[in-house]
């Protein structure tokens, strides 16, 4: 039982590892740190696959350690990317009211951490947000709030209710 | 929905690096052995520690190796440079487990030497301990499996199952002091386990090819390995699988013999056959320095 875990997990992350690797990036924003991110990850999870209790909770422990990992490489690094430059360049996609592919990217990754990583596993990676409480401990209705929140930053209008 | 759509090809499109699969696959390999026990180890430790106070002899000494002892008195000088010590040794001895664990240390005796051997005891008393640990758990699934698939346990114990860990001075000069730090299981050999620990008597420091062969310490090693393996192949003393062999780098393993030469030495299954053993090459070293 505990070694059909084990593989279920390993083959998980193998699978699934250029997915890990995009999110990863997308917060590091350089290929060696991401590299370095998903390592770290693939590390802690074979390391800690016990505290796993429900094998269908794999891909929600598993986004939420990439995230976690992404984000301590970051605070370690000192790096502060984004928020240095995003925020001298917010003035500009106040003035515009739109912005392109690129511009928005660049600009979710200048959010609150929370709230650029609920919006990447919504939109990204396309996870429904009941996943995405789980992965980000937090209850769903929170997790709407700062969806939205988010949104309205990015200037967003979504065309619909999101779906859940 | 459309822009967001736009930033998410963008994601879509970070390229994946080659590399990431190498590092996904180097870490599940890593793993796959230490964290399938990682949850358990706690529990066997627990286990081991009763057994030993229950019915083990347990010695724990600071014995200065006797091996070491004799040759000191016939080389008097090493004995003011750098001894080995037997940091730790201890036996124990259950209905089917039998453990023998010598941990050496060096110690640096001339002051100006000292420094490095710190981190390096540091790092062979972590890899016994590990490598201990590691086989318990192995022999214990091993027994396991024996059990499950209808051995008995009159069987099992006729098994005779036995850890060791122990070291061997592969050279001492008044240059050299050449170590080498193994663990065995008496039932396998795949997870068998030499390091080996070569210190430079001059500086205190862990010595490296490039400190013995030179600058161009590649590319002398490989031309003598090679030449050597086609050599026996010719004449029929050994086989080996020469499309294997990658050429050696700085994480090649080696001891020092008494003549102060590299010997380099492949896994089992490296570059030959298993019934190979595990070949050693010496690579004499040019003039320089020799003596």
């Amino acid at each position: 039982m505990k070694q059909d875990l084990y593989e279920k997990v390993v083959s998980y992350i193998v699978e699934n590892q250029d997915k890990f690797y995009r999110l990863a990036y997308s917060y590091v924003q350089n290929e060696q740190d991401a590299l370095d991110a998903v390592q770290n990850a693939v590390c802690k999870a074979l390391e800690h696959y016990g505290s796993l209790k429900n094998e269908n909770a794999v891909r929600t422990w598993m986004y939420r350690i990439v995230v976690n990992e992404s984000l301590l490489l970051l605070k370690e690094k000192k790096r502060l990317v984004l928020t240095g430059d995003s925020l001298q360049e917010e003035a500009s996609y106040e003035e515009k009211g739109y912005e392109t592919g690129e511009e928005l990217y660049s600009h979710i990754n200048s959010l609150a951490e929370d709230v650029q990583s609920i919006i990447k596993l919504r939109f990204y990676e396309e996870l429904p947000l009941k996943d995405i409480a789980q992965i980000m401990e937090m209850n769903l209705n929170t997790v709407k709030a700062k969806l939205y929140r988010g949104l309205k930053e990015l200037k967003v209008v979504m065309v619909q209710e999101v779906d859940i | 929905m459309k822009q967001i759509e736009g930033a998410k090809e963008i994601y879509d499109r970070i390229p994946i690096p080659a590399e990431l699969s190498e590092r996904i696959q180097e870490e599940v390999n890593k793993a796959a052995r230490k964290r399938r026990r990682a949850a358990e180890i706690r529990r066997i430790r627990n286990g081991l520690t009763a057994a030993a106070a229950a019915a083990a002899v347990f010695v724990t000494a600071l014995n200065t190796n006797t091996v070491f002892a004799e040759n000191a008195s016939k080389v008097p000088v090493i004995g003011s440079i750098a001894k080995v010590l037997t940091f730790r040794s201890y036996e124990t001895e259950t209905e089917d487990l039998k453990i023998t664990v010598d941990i050496p240390s060096v110690e640096m005796i001339r002051e100006d030497l000292k420094g490095t051997e710190e981190a390096v005891n540091e790092e062979i008393h972590r890899l016994c301990q590990e490598y201990g640990d590691e086989a318990v758990l192995r022999a214990r699934e091993y027994r396991q499996a024996f059990l499950d698939t209808g051995g008995t346990e009159e069987e099992w114990a006729a098994h005779n199952i036995e850890i060791r860990v122990w070291y061997e001075i592969k050279a001492q000069t008044d240059r050299y002091l050449s170590l080498a730090v193994m663990g065995t299981e008496s039932w396998t050999s795949a997870y068998s386990e030499t390091r080996y620990y070569n210190f430079d008597l001059n500086t205190g420091k862990l010595l490296t090819l490039q400190d013995l062969l030179g600058e161009n310490y590649r590319e002398t090693a490989d031309r003598c390995i090679r030449s050597r393996m086609e050599e026996q192949m010719e004449t029929g003393e050994g086989v080996y699988w020469p499309d294997e062999f990658k050429g050696v780098d700085e994480n090649t393993k080696f001891y020092v013999n008494e003549s102060g030469n590299p010997v380099i030495v492949f896994e089992k299954y490296e570059i030959a056959p298993g019934s190979e053993g595990s070949p050693e090459f010496e690579i004499p070293r040019e003039g320089e320095r020799a003596g």
